[in-house]
This record gives C-alpha cells, structure tokens and sequence, in this order.
C-alpha cells in the first residue's frame, strides 16, 4: 500500500465484552483511504461495519474495547491520540455523519447555535460571532439549506433538511476525511437521491475523502468509487466498485450481487442459503466457508489472509491462494 | 364479478376539529380490487406519508373508512355478522414490517404458531396441530427442526419473518396483506422472503397485496401497482407499464431515484429538482386545492391548482393522475381497479 493515503487503518480489532465472552466485531481489519475518494464499506448487519466507522472516530462505548491495531490519520495514530487531543481532532480533521444523523441534533437548540458550539470547541476563544456565523452561513448554503435555517428548531425541519444540517456540521471545519454512517437510510429514495448529491458535491469542493458505511449495495453502485465487503467482522474483498460489480471476487460478495433485486429481471430470487456466523463462537477458518458454493477442507482450518490478487483487487478467499503468492 | 377484497372509493381523516386546520387526509379515495378468480400480487408503493400503512389498516378492518366502504366478499365490514367478520378474519392475514414485535419474548416461537390453530378449532388433534404446523412451516422454506423449540431471540430476522409467513399460511389465507416485509431483513436473505411470498400464489393461489417503498422489489414481484402520492392514487396499472415508462411525474421522480445496484447506470446529475428542497426551506406550500404533487412537479400548469386531477386512462391497463394526459379519458379509480384485476383475456 505505497500510494498516498490519508487514512491508514491497520489490522484493527475490536471486541465486545459480554457475560457470554467477547464478540469479536471487527476482527483484523486493514484499509487506506485515498485522498479525495469516496470508499464504501458494505455489509449486512453485524458484520463489523459500523464498529469499524466509530473506532475511527474513538466514539465507540462500553463494552466495547478495541483490542489493537492502528488509525493513522496523515501518519498520527488516532487510537494513541490523548482524549482532549482527539476531541480536537474530531470533526477538524475527522468527522462523522452519524446513522440516523437527523436524530442526533440537539432539540432544544436552534441549528445555528449547534454549529457555532462545533466551530467554539475547536477554537481558543476569541472567534469573533461575525466570522462564525459567516462560515456557517456559507456551509448552510454549500448544503442548499437557507441561512435562515440557524433559527429554527430541528423539528421545525424535515427529515432530508436535518439530514443537510448533519452533512452542514461534519463540513464545517474542513476535515479531510468524512465517515458518513447509513446517512440516508431513514429517508424517501427521493430525499435519498438528493442528499446523497449533495454530500457528493460538497465532499468534491473540499477534497475531503468519504467513507460511506451502509448496507445498501444499489447506494454503494451510485456513489463510491472503490467498496469494501465486509463479512463476520472482516474484509473479505476490496476493490473498485465497477469491478466488483462486474467481476466479483469473493464467493460471498458473488452471491450477494446475485441477490439484489433490479428492474431486469422479475421472481427470479437468489438468496444465499444459511445464516450469518455467530460472532460468539466463529467457524473455524474461514467465516463464510458454512455457506460457500466453492468450499474446500482447508476452508475450514485456515483462515484467508487479504490479499491483493491483482491490481487493485483485494480478497480474503482460498480459491486465490495461487495468485496471491505469484503476487 | 368475483371481487374478494374491495376498497370502495375509501378515505380516512386523522385529526379533530371542525375546521379543518388540525385534519389530515391519511387516504383520500383510493378504490382497489382483488379477485377471487385472479390470484395476483398487488403492490401499494409509496414514500412516508403517502397513506400506504393507513390504507393497509383500512384494508384488514382495524381502522374505520372516514368514507368509502372496505367490502370481503361483497360484504361490507361494518355490516358484517360475527360468522362472517370470523371467516374474514381467517381468510384476510397480514405480516408486518418488524417481525420481532409480533413475539412474545418470554414465549418460544411455537406459541404463535399454535394459538391461531386453536382459536380457530382447525386441527381435530395434537398430532393434527403438529402436523398442520411443520406443513406451514415448510411451506414458507423453514425447517421445522430448526425453529419449533425456540425462543423468538435465537432466531434470524428472516427466520422470524418467514415464521409470521408460516403463521399466516396455517389460516388457508385467500388474501395475505404484507406490509413492508423485507424493509428490515438483510439482503441476503431478503430474496428468500420474497420468493417464499410469491410461491404462495402460483402454488396455493393465494393473493397478496404487497405494501412496500421499494419499487424494485414492488417491480419483482407484483403484477400490478397503486403508487400513492399523500393519500391519493398518483398512477395505476401493470406494474410493467408503471416502473418501465412511468407516466406520472411523481411516479417518473420516484424511479430515477432507485439507486441501482449497477455502477454503470448512475443517477444522471441534474441538481436539485424544481420545487424540492430550496421550495421547502422557504416554507412555500401554495394555497392549493388541485394535485398534490404540483408544489414538486416540474411540469405544473395552471390548472393543477385548481381542482384534483381525475384518473386519466393512458393505457388498457394503466392510469395516471395528471393533467399532462388530460386528452385522455377520465376513468374512474374503480373502473381502473376492475380493469386491473380482471384475469388476462386467454389468447
């Protein structure tokens, strides 16, 4: 992974601490996430997705531990980061645009004192008002919200507005990397489509890379430049998304395109047969390999390493042991 | 004229009052049929607030028509005897949205299988119960084995849902009203359901009618569409006709929004649509008393203030409400209904 990276996530891991043992959510995770890219990370739930999107941030809450691993953000280690340093570092170089953002507002304060409190936090006093209330005035419009926005109550919005005013906040002070967590999956397809342009839009003006987290493989096919599939707490594939479309890799990333429903074909239904592993007791080996079409006796012992295959294609799969050692 | 379900012209006002400031039209005249010699997927499609749920509740008899009548069999609901409201509510079932809710935790899962075969006396035995239960079971692609014994938490969401299929199956349905089934089931497994719902009509001939926000899998499935714009019937027809060249132009919004899972066919970018976001923000809602979707269309004319469009017939078997098909015949959203649902001519 030589070429330039602005964020470098290596080998994370993360447990939940439960009476019944720890559930290993993610489980030796590695990405980088280019500049000015939009990754998606995909998958089903509780394959480790959004655990992995909030250990970035370090929002992640009792019982859960992140048991090792790195979070290199332009080279400096977030998960080494004291805690008044990395609350610096939130939203400024980090920020994130939670899962059902609209609910995450402050009902009892009007939208504009909650973006004045954000850019207040990050500076040492003496902000004059006039300035801050120029740049958040500016950001309301890069959403294409009126500034009249900033005396309203979120209730008084709807739901695609507050869903403007989240992307308006994690925005506001120019991070380089924006973690956007199933930002649109309490919305309309209509709120949906435009949101979604306008995350893009904002995202392109500033530079700012997109990890876009979310379940949503038809969101995935519109929005992102390269996916990561996510199963069981691991990467199993990584790619650019035309790729992966196209020639999926990974058996579980074959069958989950296999399954999505589209306007070509009609009651014709691929689901993929068995259950999602329990992350409390794991199959040995690899995750999948209960459900694998192509498993083979080592499947079941030896647990697939991420491999780049060949340029660009990433997979976590037995079947490409052979190239990935002449690789 | 064989209808088993009907909606007659229904509407439903929420809210109090005289004035009619506090009242919300949830449904506004929507009629809709579902024959009995025509075993067929129906699907109501619509964003929130379209009234879709609200039509679904009329639907099953558990919230009263403000107007317009709900009719089984030719019988109004409200008119209905305990005898007949008995056999409606054995032959019209319904699976939600979230299939945890319909559980009782502390209960294993065998308990909502056995309850409905007792309340309605269907099995002369246990080893009739038992044996009615592993049927449905299996016919709604689960393994008895796997779930009998098991309490609703140690069961997948689509293991749980494919049980209130099971649930529904052990009644001998005609009708299964789905109201949004696969919105909260991982995709994997979403194409499971599906296929498990639409085996149900070609192997059993039971209808359904699909209640959904998706249109995708609305297009997968269904033979036919309502798509419900605030409570009235935006456009009507063959689902065909309806998802591959929408008329409507609500209906046109609606379907170049789906995010299709094929990064080659991406939303063509053209901004922010007339009248979306910019128009709200500025709190515009017009004085209006014609379409409901003129504040967002990009075609209003004059005459969309004025009065609602009627249903104009573009097709054999499609309508729209819209006056861009003004040189249309207005057809009535009943006649529309029964031109629908009628079986396809044999050739």
């Amino acid at each position: 992974m030589a070429d330039a990276s602005v964020l470098d996530v290596r080998d994370l891991h993360v447990s939940y601490r439960t009476p019944a043992g720890p559930v290993r959510a993610v489980n030796g995770v590695s990405f980088v996430v280019r500049p000015g890219e939009r990754l998606g990370l995909v998958g089903e739930s509780g394959s480790g997705k959004t655990t992995t999107a909030l250990s970035l941030m370090r929002l992640l809450q009792e019982p859960a531990v992140v048991e090792g691993g790195e979070v290199l953000l332009d080279g400096t280690d977030l998960l080494r980061l004291s805690e008044g340093d990395m609350r610096m570092a939130r939203f400024a170089q980090i920020s994130l645009i939670p899962q059902g953002a609209m609910n995450s507002l402050n009902p009892m304060m009007k939208v504009g004192e909650q973006l004045r409190d954000t850019i207040r936090a990050h500076r040492n006093g003496g902000t004059a008002k006039g300035s801050t209330d120029g740049r958040i005035r500016e950001v309301l419009e890069s959403v294409e919200l009126q500034a009249a926005v900033m005396n309203s109550y979120p209730h008084e919005l709807s739901g695609g507005m507050k869903q403007r005013v989240c992307i308006a906040m994690a925005i506001l002070l120019n991070p380089k990397v924006i973690i956007a967590d199933e930002p649109t999956s309490a919305l309309d397809v209509v709120v949906q489509r435009q949101v979604m342009e306008t995350l893009r839009r904002v995202q392109e003006a500033l530079g700012a890379s997109v990890i876009l987290v979310g379940h949503d493989m038809g969101l995935m096919a519109q929005v992102v430049d390269r996916v990561g599939v996510m199963y069981g707490g691991k990467l199993v594939e990584l790619g650019p998304v035309r790729d992966i479309f196209k020639d999926p890799l990974h058996p579980y990333t074959q069958l989950l395109i296999k399954s999505l429903p589209n306007l070509e074909t009609k009651e014709d239904f691929r689901g993929i047969p068995g259950l999602t592993p329990s992350l409390l007791a794991p199959p040995p080996g690899c995750m999948f390999h209960p459900r694998c079409p192509h498993a083979m006796p080592r499947c079941s012992v030896d647990v697939p390493v991420l491999a780049e295959v060949k340029s660009e294609r990433w997979v976590a799969c037995h079947l490409y042991d052979l190239e990935a050692n002449a690789a | 004229m064989s209808s088993l379900l009907e909606a007659q012209h229904v509407s439903k006002m929420f809210g109090s009052g005289l004035l009619s400031k506090g009242q919300t039209l949830a449904v506004d005249g929507v009629s809709l049929i579902v024959r009995e010699d025509n075993p067929s997927i129906t699907a109501i499609a619509g964003e929130s607030g379209s009234g879709k749920t609200t039509l679904a509740r009329l639907l099953l008899g558990v919230t009263q028509p403000t107007s317009g009548s709900i009719l089984y069999r030719g019988e109004k609901l409200t008119a209905m005897d305990g005898r007949a409201r008995k056999n409606f509510r054995r032959e019209v079932q319904a699976i939600f949205q979230d299939p945890y809710e319909a559980y009782n935790p502390v209960y294993k899962v065998d308990q909502v299988l056995t309850t409905p075969v007792r309340k309605f006396r269907l099995a002369h035995s246990k080893d009739d119960e038992l044996r009615r239960v592993e049927e449905s079971l299996r016919m709604a692609g689960l393994r008895p084995e796997d779930t009998l014994g098991r309490y609703p938490h140690q069961l997948s969401g689509g293991q749980r849902q494919r049980i209130m299929v099971a649930r529904a199956l052990l009644l001998r349905p005609r009708v299964l009203l789905a109201d949004e089934p696969v919105s909260m089931v991982d995709a994997s497994l979403r194409a499971t359901i599906l296929e498990s719902l639409v085996k149900l009509r070609r192997e059993l001939g039971i209808s359904l009618i699909y209640i959904t926000h998706d249109l995708t899998t609305a297009y997968q499935v269904s033979q036919n569409i309502y798509v419900l714009y605030r409570g009235s019937v935006a456009e009507v027809g063959s689902v065909d006709r309806v998802i591959k060249e929408p008329k409507h132009p609500y209906t046109q919004l609606l379907v170049e929004s789906i995010p299709l899972p094929d990064p080659d066919v991406r939303w063509t970018t053209n901004g922010s649509r007339p009248g979306s976001t910019a128009a709200q923000a500025k709190g515009v809602e017009k004085e209006n008393h014609g379409c409901k979707f003129a504040t967002r269309c990009p075609y209003v004319m004059a005459e969309c203030w004025e009065t609602p469009p009627p249903l104009f017939r573009i097709d054999e078997d499609r309508a729209a409400a819209c006056y861009l098909y003004k040189d249309n015949p207005a057809v009535s959203g009943k006649e529309m209904a029964e031109s629908i649902a009628r079986p396809p001519v044999a050739v």
